[in-house]
C-alpha cells in the first residue's frame, strides 16, 4: 500500500457507556468510583461517571492496527486526555498521515465524540506491513 | 490549596527509582480476554483469539503482580503501587486532592509480548509541574515506566500523565 502525507486511516467507532467501561474494567482491574458511579464522576467535575482513557487508547491502537497490514507494526503513540467520555457518547478514532519515511508513517491521531469535539488529542509512529 | 505544589521534597524526588513489578506468565486467556473487552461489540482480530501475541495495550500487571518490590529504602513495600509511585516514602507531602486523573501517555514500543513471557516493571519518578485550572491549582505528574521481558528485550518505555486536583 503507498502512502502519502495527508492521507486518512479508517476510522474505528463505539457507542460508549456502562456496557464497554465494565467489560474494560473487568480485564484491567479498573473498578474506579468516577468510572462507575455518575456521583463520583459529577464529584469529579464532569457531570457523571466518565470511561477510561486507557479504553481510548485501545481504540486509537484498534484504528490503526486494521490499516498498517499483519505484519505492520504500531512503534510510538503519545496522547492527552482533555475531555471526558461520558455516557452515550459515540467515540471515534480518527488518523491521518503527516510524514513517510520509507515505511515509517507518522500520524496525528485523536478520538472525537459525535458532535467532532476532539477527547484525546495526540500522535503515532507506525510501521507498515508488506 | 498550596500557593504552590513545587516545594523542595517534589524537586528532590526527580530521577529516583520508585519499583521493581514482576508480571506472572501471560496466559493465552489473558490476551484473548483483552482482545474481546477492547474490540467489543465486534471481535478482535484472529490473531488475538489464537493469542498470537498480545496487543500494544495489553497490560499484563492487570490483577496483581507475581512479585513487588520498593525500590527506595523508606519503602517497606507493603503496598503495592500499580499506577503510581508511593509518594509518602518520597516525602512528597500529602494534599488534600478530590480526584486523581490519567492525563495521558507516551509510548515507544519494543517487541512484543507473547504467552509464557514475564514482563518486569521499573517505575522512576520523571518530571513535577503544576498549572492553574477550573478546578483550581492542578499537579501534573509525569513518571516513567519501563518494560522488559525475561530476556531483557525492551517492551514498552511509557511517561504517564497523572493530574491532580
Amino acid at each position: 500500500m503507498t502512502v502519502n502525507i495527508g492521507d486518512v486511516v479508517p476510522t474505528f467507532t463505539r457507542e460508549t457507556g456502562f456496557a464497554n467501561w465494565n467489560r474494560y474494567a473487568a480485564v484491567n482491574d479498573e473498578f474506579v468510583p468516577i468510572h462507575m458511579d455518575d456521583a463520583a464522576g459529577e464529584a469529579a467535575g464532569n457531570g457523571g461517571a466518565f470511561g477510561m482513557g486507557n479504553l481510548q487508547w485501545a481504540y486509537l491502537h484498534n484504528m490503526l492496527r486494521s490499516w498498517i497490514g499483519e505484519t505492520g507494526e504500531i512503534l510510538a503513540m503519545e496522547v492527552q486526555f482533555r475531555s471526558p467520555n461520558v455516557k452515550g457518547q459515540t467515540i471515534t478514532a480518527h488518523g491521518v498521515v503527516t510524514a513517510v519515511e520509507g515505511d515509517v508513517v507518522s500520524l496525528e491521531v485523536w478520538t472525537d465524540q459525535q458532535d467532532g469535539i476532539k477527547l484525546a488529542p495526540g500522535t503515532a509512529t507506525v510501521r507498515m506491513g508488506k | 490549596m498550596p500557593d504552590t505544589y513545587m516545594v523542595p521534597e517534589v524537586l528532590a524526588a526527580i530521577g529516583r527509582e520508585c519499583s521493581r513489578t514482576t508480571s506472572y506468565p501471560i496466559t493465552a486467556s489473558d490476551i484473548r480476554k483483552w482482545a474481546l473487552a477492547v474490540y467489543w461489540p465486534e471481535m478482535p482480530p484472529q490473531k488475538f483469539i489464537d493469542a498470537e501475541y498480545a496487543s500494544e495495550d495489553f497490560d499484563p500487571f492487570a490483577w496483581g503482580p507475581q512479585k513487588y518490590e520498593s525500590l527506595l529504602p523508606e519503602d517497606d513495600g507493603s503496598v503495592i503501587y500499580r499506577h503510581g509511585i508511593n509518594e509518602d516514602a518520597l516525602g512528597i507531602p500529602k494534599w488534600d486532592f478530590i480526584v486523581g486523573l490519567n492525563g495521558g501517555m507516551d509510548c515507544q514500543y519494543g517487541v512484543r509480548m507473547h504467552v509464557g513471557d514475564v514482563i518486569t516493571d521499573v517505575k522512576s519518578v520523571g518530571q513535577w509541574s503544576e498549572r492553574p485550572g477550573k478546578n483550581g491549582l492542578m499537579l501534573m505528574t509525569r513518571h516513567v515506566s519501563v518494560w522488559t521481558n525475561q530476556r531483557g528485550e525492551e517492551v514498552k518505555r511509557t511517561i504517564n500523565t497523572g493530574i491532580s486536583y
